[in-house]
């Protein structure tokens, strides 16, 4: 397999950033995440979610508070390569002359030579970590000539080439048709039952229930942390986005007055959250309703 | 016709200006395929201007020119970057002011303490009369810039392409940002001797520019811009002689022609072939219509 199963935990301690300007971007963050688990970063923006990504990354460093991997301090997790970054779309200069072969091996350098020579060993890993994603048939390609799908999943397998044990993916979804999300959740789930544990950053609200076992809500600090049934609610939503947040009410809608139980909800691109009376939270397609569809 | 053709060669400060040329033109142009993807050509067009008022101390000093250009490279680049920090000023508007403000300095220095150094060597470069100290400067920088450039192309591309990912997988971003701009200042002084501070910076950009539009694998693109130095810097100094014109002005209207050439023809990032890829769509989607 591509990575060993040793057992992770991310603990973030009272964590607070304050930049070299004097802006405090977080302060007194916590939360923790045991191994095997794909948890939601949710929050406006401004909230600090890109600040505590890079707390878990060791690009700054907390002036208070702690970041541990494993239970080891960020620095050492950076040496192994545990931690991997998913970069948004945007980030990515996609006209870079590198095929994906080129992009995923980079996901190697870490345990390289000086030289940073490819041995045998870091081609096999860069090869099962392309067929896991199946984008091994477009090894050779420019990574400017795939599509929005096809380019998360170049990103997602260097992530595993780097034997990350913590992935960080940033806005997964933008840019990508929804069969393709599907397909990143379902490999997510896999990364998750292997033991990963993956920290996403998303505005797609819908999906969270949906592939999410774990929610951080933050604004400036964590407002809320846990179990996706315990902290997604409609309470700490509002909490967290105050009143940015469309909402429709169907309780309050002529769809009630005509029908009270019968309710359809169309939308083009980002999933919707669904909430019934008294809080209850949408999500038929999660973990067990989905086994339930295929057997 | 031959034998006119081999005039030059009979030589030896041709012989020695081709030689020192071409290898100078080799390293920029291995170099420019960083520059050009990191988007630091303006940044090289800086250095080169910025290395001038330590070029022109170094000599009264008695000191190698080299040396000094090299840290009037550093201060200007470590200025830059510190009014950027500290003030909301466009990263443009901060190279601007400080280049010319070096620029400006060096050629103060110069009319104010005239020395055997004269300002025409470096704005536009002296290779015909290149003296011999001054040829093994460049082949000592052109040798430390290909050893590191060899042995850290790998590192480097990674820090152009995804700096974050070259952080969190523990390289040390700083270094290699260090690494490049001392590659960029050390290059643009041995490139000052061969094009004058003026076009230096189209011997760090050209090669890489061209190649760039050649292929898109960054292996063929060191190759091609690497070759196309080579061969235009040599052909320049030898063209020079026929022409009576500057050596400088040959390499770099070679190098031009060449981008050019590029730019029309390119087999996928051409003009041509973006007109003859825009047509098939159009039909393309006509025929998709009608059908």
């Amino acid at each position: 397999m591509i990575s060993d199963q040793a057992s992770l935990e991310v603990h973030v301690s009272d964590v607070t950033v304050t930049y070299n300007n004097g802006h405090t971007a977080l302060h007194d963050a916590s939360f923790h995440l045991r191994s095997g688990s794909i948890c939601a970063l949710v929050g406006v923006n401004g909230s600090g979610k890109s600040t505590l990504f890079k707390a878990i990354m060791g690009f700054v460093r907390p002036s208070r508070g702690s970041v541990t991997i494993g239970g080891r301090p960020v620095k050492e997790a950076q040496k192994k390569s545990w931690v991997a970054y998913v970069p948004q779309s945007e980030e990515v200069d996609w006209t870079f002359p590198v095929s994906v072969w080129d992009v995923v091996m980079m996901g190697r350098y870490g345990f390289m030579n000086f030289l940073r020579t490819p041995r045998p060993e870091d081609k096999r890993l860069v090869r099962e970590s392309l067929e896991r994603v199946k984008m091994w048939d477009f090894r050779d390609r420019q990574i400017g000539e795939l599509s929005g799908g096809q380019k998360k999943r170049v990103f997602l397998a260097r992530a595993l080439a780097q034997g990350g044990r913590v992935i960080l993916l940033d806005e997964p979804f933008t840019g990508v048709d929804v069969k393709t999300e599907a397909a990143i959740i379902e490999l997510l789930r896999e990364l998750r039952a292997a033991g990963h544990i993956m920290l996403v950053s998303t505005h797609n609200l819908g999906s969270v229930p949906e592939f999410c076992d774990q929610v951080v809500l933050i604004n400036r600090t964590v407002l809320a942390s846990g179990p996706t049934e315990e902290v997604f609610t409609q309470a700490n939503l509002a909490l967290a986005f105050g009143g940015v947040l469309r909402q429709f009410q169907f309780d309050h809608s002529t769809v009630d007055d005509s029908d009270g139980r019968a309710v359809t909800l169309l939308t083009d691109d980002e999933r919707p959250v669904v909430l019934g009376r008294g809080g209850h939270l949408e999500h038929r397609l999660s973990d067990e309703g989905k086994q339930g569809d295929e057997s | 016709m031959i034998e006119q053709l081999t005039i030059p060669f009979q030589y030896e400060y041709m012989l020695k200006a081709i030689f020192v040329s071409a290898l100078i033109g080799g390293v920029c142009a291995f170099l420019s395929c960083f520059v050009t993807l990191k988007g630091w050509s303006l940044m090289g067009d800086a250095l080169s201007h910025s290395i001038v008022p330590g070029v022109a101390l170094a000599v009264m000093l008695g000191l190698p020119f080299a040396v000094g250009a090299f840290f009037a490279g550093l201060l200007a680049a470590a200025a830059m970057g510190f009014v950027k920090a500290k003030t909301p000023i466009r990263e443009d508007a901060t190279i601007g002011i400080v280049f010319t403000s070096f620029f400006a300095l060096g050629l103060l220095l110069i009319s104010l303490y005239p020395t055997g150094f004269n300002l025409r060597t470096i704005v536009f470069g002296n290779m015909l009369g290149i003296a011999d100290f001054d040829i093994l400067q460049a082949i000592v920088i052109c040798a430390i810039a290909m050893t590191v450039l060899l042995a850290k192309w790998k590192d480097l591309l990674l820090f152009c392409f995804d700096a974050n990912q070259a952080r969190s997988i523990g390289l040390n971003t700083t270094a290699l940002h260090f690494i490049l701009l001392s590659l960029l200042s050390a290059v643009a002084v041995a490139a000052l001797q061969a094009v004058g501070a003026c076009l230096v910076v189209a011997m760090l950009v050209t090669p890489g520019a061209t190649a760039y539009l050649l292929t898109d694998r960054f292996g063929r693109m060191l190759g091609i811009a690497s070759t196309m130095g080579v061969l235009t810097s040599a052909a320049g100094a030898y063209a020079s002689y026929f022409l009576d014109g500057s050596v400088g002005g040959c390499i770099v209207v070679l190098q031009t022609t060449l981008f050019l050439l590029a730019f029309a023809f390119a087999p996928k990032h051409g003009m041509l072939a973006s007109r003859r890829a825009s047509r098939k769509a159009i039909a393309a989607t006509l025929q998709e219509v009608s059908a």
